[in-house]
């Protein structure tokens, strides 16, 4: 599945998307803690910056949303457009 | 009746004039919104602004919220433009040109599009600085505007 980075949380992670498998169904604040694990710039883009948002194929969904390898994730600051 | 996110900045008086020239059944009124950048955040001066689009879900998202006002209004037209990219204080941000029978409807509409995008419009903005560069953060004012 795509994982799309934006704003503040791109430039810390230092990059703008991911491409993962993973196997059936899984909940987004689990794929988080998978990344955060994996490296430490996703522990500290993760950790420092607060109030996240999820998307999920541009719905607004929760961090207890489940995921699968069609779906396009994206996670981001809230928006400040207008 | 559109919807476009672009670059360039744009003409106000080129859109109210092309807008309002479309004849429609009926108009009685027509409501124009813009925004624009500041050139100061608190006593700092702004040099530019970028705009983040996750063009997407700015369009489904947009769609979306302009689809319940539509109903709620019963509007005859509408043109939104916003922008994104690179843009200097002083600058057009976003462009809101509405119509309807009624001048309630127009009001209406515009300034709830316009408090719906705050808060669900995937746009970022980054202010910058003479010394450094800062994302802006959602107002809490703005996102008590709307009920989601």
């Amino acid at each position: 599945m795509k994982i799309l980075y934006f704003a503040s949380l791109k430039e810390s992670i230092g990059k703008r998307e991911d491409t993962i498998q993973i196997d059936g169904k899984k909940k987004i604040y689990q794929i988080i803690d998978e990344l955060k694990n994996s490296d430490s710039n996703y522990n500290t883009a993760f950790t420092k910056i607060k109030n996240l948002q999820y998307a999920v194929n541009c719905e607004y969904v929760n961090k207890n949303s489940f995921v699968t390898n069609k779906d396009e994730l994206a996670i981001f600051p809230p928006v400040t457009g207008g | 009746m559109k919807v476009i996110f672009q670059k360039q900045n744009f003409v106000i008086e080129k859109q109210i004039s092309l807008f309002s020239k479309t004849n429609k059944i009926n108009e009685g009124a027509i409501v124009l919104f813009v925004g624009k950048a500041r050139h100061k955040y608190k006593d700092k001066k702004i040099l530019s602004i970028d705009i983040e689009l996750y063009e997407k879900m700015a369009i489904f998202q947009t769609k979306k919220i302009i689809k319940n006002l539509k109903k709620k209004y019963n509007i005859l037209d509408y043109l939104l433009i916003h922008r994104f990219g690179k843009i200097k204080p002083g600058e057009n941000i976003i462009l809101i040109l509405v119509s309807s029978e009624h001048r309630k409807q127009s009001f209406g509409f515009s300034e709830e599009l316009i408090d719906w995008l705050k808060v669900k419009a995937t746009f970022w903005k980054k202010e910058h600085f003479s010394k450094n560069s800062k994302w802006v953060s959602q107002k809490e004012s703005d996102r008590k505007l709307i009920k989601t």
